[in-house]
């Protein structure tokens, strides 16, 4: 390689590099070499080597966790996705009001997550909630339903998940959409074909890239979303929306509503490292699958 | 001259064609309604609900207020010193925003278009930050590293932290690089254009989609942040953003929140991103037109 | 092409003027934090007269505004040229304190509370006060002072202000309406009232009876706490008497509590109730009866305003016969001084005319908080709020020595028995289940010299009647 060439490659990098390692590396492992100690956050800590991890491997908690975060993410993006990616097709086409939907679809991104819950709940909740009240009107249910009760929890967290994650999505899959060049569109038409098979063979296979990205994008961010479900259940009831990323958090940084749980430095690091390692094991395995979704023809 | 059961026959074809025509698009409005329905319900109460007395939104219910308390945007707007709060979100976004687009982009161009040493390496470094976020226990070390830069009590640390976190952006924007055709670079090189040169001049444009995208997240990404400005501002309360003044609203002077004034403050700060949605969106108008003929 | 290149410029001249902006001002915080950090404090000495600040951080909400009246009120009088600062922290209290401490920015005053004392103690953030301690204070505090609260090693860290007593709060109405006549005093009662009320008032969306679930310890630690309190059991699962945890005395309460669910007197999604919205739905008068703390008084008076009758009264008692105290609660800290202060002394006199007897028994005539201290109990008038005197100090509320909080693996009580509450299930075996792993942990943190524990054979809660009212 010319030196030029190695200068541009290496420069172009370096920004990106420094920060990283700095700003994002760095504090990683110095926060998680916790995980071979017990450390309540103060005084000495302990080295005990690995009985963070075996205390994980029994942890029930930790594996119904990790089995919630699973079902969750997955119900989350085969719904999400597939809708996004529709609605995007839609709008991106010059229809009437276009603009407007783009814009209403992309609305929930906007509200932070400690708002909207309280409006969740008003909507879900089994007492007074309106959705209750909608679905009785309509006589779809003849006695209310306990959204946030321990069997329908995860389904509602889960709307609530698609419902904020639509117009993200949409709004990636709209990019990706604008820069198909139209000229391949337009020799589809003149070879006969019609809507669907533009989708198949025209936007489809040029998405290929772009769809890879956002599908990994997708898989990361909801195996680590955590933030709606805290306000929402706490992971409750009964843990029963308690995910992987939401556990973590509660050994780090005790919820201090009148219960008080003990700040878990150590076995909270070793979980988080432990929950890493779930997610990169997914999205290898995801990258190894979509390794088709790469090329362009 | 057709028969005129054949011409019948395609009258019949065209009307069918026209139904089914029709059919699909009223199916796909259904659709799009449906969905926005769903998606502006929670937003609509969200709205209703800074209207209402702090009972009557806790007690849920109602739909719309039994009082019109336009006093709660009032009450917020003072209480929080939102002018200030804005200002100082919408520098921190947009510092953070510009900055992480350059970084991104810089990085994702070399790792799309050049092979080199490590580059595998710098990927998977790249991945392992998107995966490996044990939350604000970072925090504590990150805080350090500016303790000792001397930014800790600037809103420039922040943005640097901020911008240390692209990796979803450097893989946004690595997917619409690779959509970009490779041939494009070997055109401008052979018309006498240096790397650097394509970047600024050919790539960059043609990201735009990707770039209004991205830019789109992180700004809001930024604006969100909350523990993060809040460490950094905790001496300085007239350089917090409005994430932290906001949470300030939630316990204003009592044992129980005062949420319609948070529900206040969080609809008078959709505006400036709505804005900067607005903006982006234009880049999402454009359609690229024959960038190569043939 | 162009015009992206000017908008880049155009972005990065604007970024440069933003910076220029804010690096005069981040020049003039540096500058500020630099002095601040060395705490000599002599630009602000030179500016405005000698002053010594001082700043104060509280967690506090609902009593801002007295406490800026009193501040604002010291920093005009007070003849030691201290300036205080207060400053209320919105959240993650605990949090900022430690950051602060970490960058070598802390607080002189801190306001510590029952959940964060022994974080702050073992991270060695306060400050002894027993060189401060005039005899007179000493006399006046002396009832209050309990290991591990806010004394360890025989050393004071903090002096209390006020605490919370445990209640039953009702709805008056709601009692009549059922034709109850008066609030139950058993278990068996207290399931029997919420039924009647359920049964007239379902119509109505009434129910009889509903705690603050979602957060299920919290909601056991307001409500079964101090049913077990004044039956003769510790409210926490712990026995004093050997030292060691035993959630036995739990079943009865709970089976109730199962009961009350079973038979539908509990307002429909009790799971997911926050305080917050049960409180809403009290004042709306939708819910006959629940515990919880003092508080609630002055929730009710500004907060959600009741629009029923409401009162507090004793906590039922598992068979009906008192054999102990109702808890004092969350009244053992208020104010500390920063082991980082280099202003110690001038923070004491802060602290000595916080805790002064105008101060105090102002704060507890305000109903801000019912004064833990036994002279300015008995001294102060009632405070002025409706419903509060089901709340007042009587001989039936005592402090009760803490227990150990440890490291328990799985579920805590609180899930456990919220599980069984919902879906049944045997209760002994969760019962057994508890002990066990308590206790475990229990052994493990004495093992490791993290807790102490001494049992105590002589402990009987009934010798406490009567010890928080003054002699």
């Amino acid at each position: 390689m010319s030196k030029q060439k190695a200068l541009e490659n290496y420069s172009f990098i370096f920004p990106s590099f420094l920060l990283t390692m700095v700003l994002g590396i760095y504090p990683i492992l110095w926060a998680i070499h916790y995980m071979f100690y017990d450390y309540k956050g103060y005084g000495e800590k302990l080295f005990i080597g690995l009985s963070n991890f075996k205390r994980l491997w029994y942890d029930e908690l930790f594996w119904n966790s990790v089995w919630n975060t699973l079902i969750y993410a997955g119900g989350k993006i085969v719904i999400t996705i597939p809708i996004s990616l529709i609605l995007a097709v839609i709008l991106n086409r010059k229809i009437r009001g276009h603009n407007l939907l783009r814009a209403i679809y992309f609305m929930p991104t906007v509200i932070s997550t400690a708002v909207i819950s309280v409006v969740f709940f008003i909507i879900f909740n089994s007492y007074n909630g309106l959705l209750n009240q909608f679905l009785q009107k309509l006589g779809i249910i003849s006695s209310s339903v306990e959204w946030l009760g321990p069997k329908y929890a995860m389904l509602t967290v889960i709307i609530v998940a698609i419902w904020g994650a639509i117009g993200n999505y949409m709004l990636l899959f709209l990019a990706g959409l604008q820069s198909i060049p139209e000229d391949l569109y337009e020799s589809a038409s003149i070879d006969g074909a019609n809507a669907v098979h533009k989708f198949w063979y025209v936007t489809v296979p040029m998405l290929g890239p772009v769809m890879q990205m956002i599908i990994l994008l997708a898989i990361t961010i909801s195996l680590k979303g955590y933030e709606s479900i805290m306000v929402l259940t706490e992971g409750g009831p009964i843990g029963k929306t308690d995910v992987m990323f939401l556990y973590v958090y509660k050994l780090l940084f005790p919820v201090s509503t009148g219960s008080v749980y003990i700040q878990e430095i150590g076995y909270g690091s070793a979980v988080g490292f432990a929950t890493a390692i779930i997610v990169g094991l997914v999205t290898c395995v995801y990258f190894i699958l979509s390794k088709k979704m790469n090329k362009i023809y | 001259m057709p028969s005129t059961i054949a011409i019948q026959a395609e009258r019949n074809k065209r009307v069918q064609r026209k139904l089914i025509g029709m059919t699909a698009n009223a199916v796909l409005w259904l659709f799009l309604l449906a969905i926005a329905l769903f998606t502006l319900f929670p937003v609509v109460m969200t709205i209703l609900g800074s209207f209402k007395s702090n009972m009557e939104l806790t007690s849920g219910a109602t739909l719309l207020p039994q009082k019109w308390l336009f006093s709660n945007y009032v009450e917020a707007w003072q209480q929080a010193n939102f002018s200030v709060y804005t200002w100082n979100s919408v520098f921190v976004s947009t510092a953070a925003t510009i900055g992480t687009l350059l970084v991104a982009s810089m990085a994702g161009y070399v790792v799309d278009r050049r092979n080199f040493v490590g580059k595998k390496l710098f990927v998977a470094l790249q991945a392992s930050t998107m995966f490996i976020s044990i939350g604000a226990v970072v925090l504590r070390p990150q805080f350090e590293l500016m303790v000792s830069l001397n930014l800790h009590t600037s809103l420039w640390g922040v943005v640097l932290i901020l911008i240390s976190a692209h990796a979803t952006t450097f893989f946004i924007l690595l997917g619409f690089f690779k959509a970009i055709p490779h041939d494009l670079d070997e055109a401008a090189t052979l018309d006498g254009c240096s790397f650097t040169g394509i970047y600024w001049r050919i790539i960059l444009p043609l990201l735009r989609p990707g770039l209004g995208v991205a830019a789109l997240f992180a700004f809001r990404a930024a604006w969100n942040e909350y523990i993060l400005p809040l460490v950094f501002t905790m001496n300085n309360p007239m350089q917090q953003t409005l994430t932290v003044g906001l949470a300030n609203l939630r316990y204003a002077n009592s044992a129980a929140m005062q949420t319609q004034l948070m529900m206040a403050g969080a609809c008078l700060s959709m505006l400036p991103l709505l804005v900067v949605y607005l903006l982006a969106n234009k880049t999402f108008m454009q359609v690229t037109a024959g960038s190569i003929k043939g | 092409m162009k015009r992206s290149h000017s908008m880049l410029l155009l972005a990065i001249i604007l970024l440069m003027v933003l910076s220029a902006c804010s690096s005069g001002n981040t020049n003039k915080q540096t500058n500020e934090s630099d002095s601040n950090s060395e705490r000599s404090g002599k630009n602000q000495q030179a500016s405005s007269g000698e002053k010594t600040k001082l700043v104060y951080w509280t967690f506090d909400r609902h009593d801002a505004d007295f406490i800026k009246e009193t501040v604002d009120r010291y920093n005009a009088s007070n003849e030691d040229n201290i300036h205080v600062e207060v400053k209320s922290m919105a959240e993650n209290y605990a949090q900022s304190v430690d950051i602060a401490f970490a960058s070598g920015q802390s607080p002189d005053i801190l306001r510590p509370n029952q959940d964060t004392m022994i974080p702050f103690m073992k991270k060695e953030y306060l400050e002894p006060l027993d060189s401060y301690l005039t005899d007179e204070m000493k006399q006046k505090f002396e009832a209050t002072f309990q290991d591990q609260v806010n004394q360890f090693d025989g050393k004071i860290y903090s002096l209390p202000n006020f605490g919370y007593t445990l209640r039953l709060v009702y709805n008056v109405e709601l009692f009549e309406k059922a034709g109850i006549e008066k609030p139950p005093a058993s278990l068996d009662e207290l399931v029997d009232a919420a039924k009647k009320i359920t049964d007239v008032g379902k119509a109505d969306g009434q129910y009889g009876f509903a705690l603050n679930f979602k957060s299920p310890k919290s909601a056991l630690d307001r409500s079964a706490r101090e049913i077990l309190q004044l039956s003769g059991y510790d409210g926490f699962g712990f026995d004093h008497k050997t030292a060691k945890f035993d959630f036995t005395p739990y079943k009865e309460v709970i089976e109730a509590f199962k009961q009350m669910k079973d038979d539908g007197s509990m307002l429909p999604g009790v799971e997911s109730l926050d305080i917050d919205p049960l409180r809403a739905q009290f004042a709306e008068g939708k819910i006959g009866m629940y515990l919880s703390y003092s508080a609630e008084a002055g929730v009710y008076s500004s907060q959600f305003p009741a629009k029923i009758e409401w009162a507090a009264t004793l906590a039922p008692t598992i068979t009906g016969e008192i054999k102990g105290t109702s808890g004092f609660a969350n009244s053992g800290q208020w104010l500390a001084i920063s082991s980082q202060s280099k202003y110690k002394e001038e923070a004491w006199k802060f602290l000595s005319f916080m805790y002064s007897d105008e101060t105090l028994q102002a704060y507890h005539e305000k109903g801000l908080g019912l004064s833990a201290v036994p002279t300015i109990a008995s001294n102060a008038k009632a405070p002025e709020l409706t419903g509060v005197d089901g709340f007042l100090i009587s001989e039936y509320d005592a402090l009760w020595p803490v227990p150990p909080a440890v490291t328990v693996e799985g579920l805590n009580y609180g899930d456990v028995f919220l599980k069984y509450i919902l879906g049944g299930g045997d209760l002994d075996e969760a019962v057994s289940d508890l002990n066990q792993r308590y206790n475990s942990a229990l052994d493990k943190a004495t093992a490791s010299g993290e807790i102490k524990v001494t049992p105590d054979a002589s402990f009987d809660p009934i010798k406490l009647q009567g010890s928080m009212l003054a002699k």
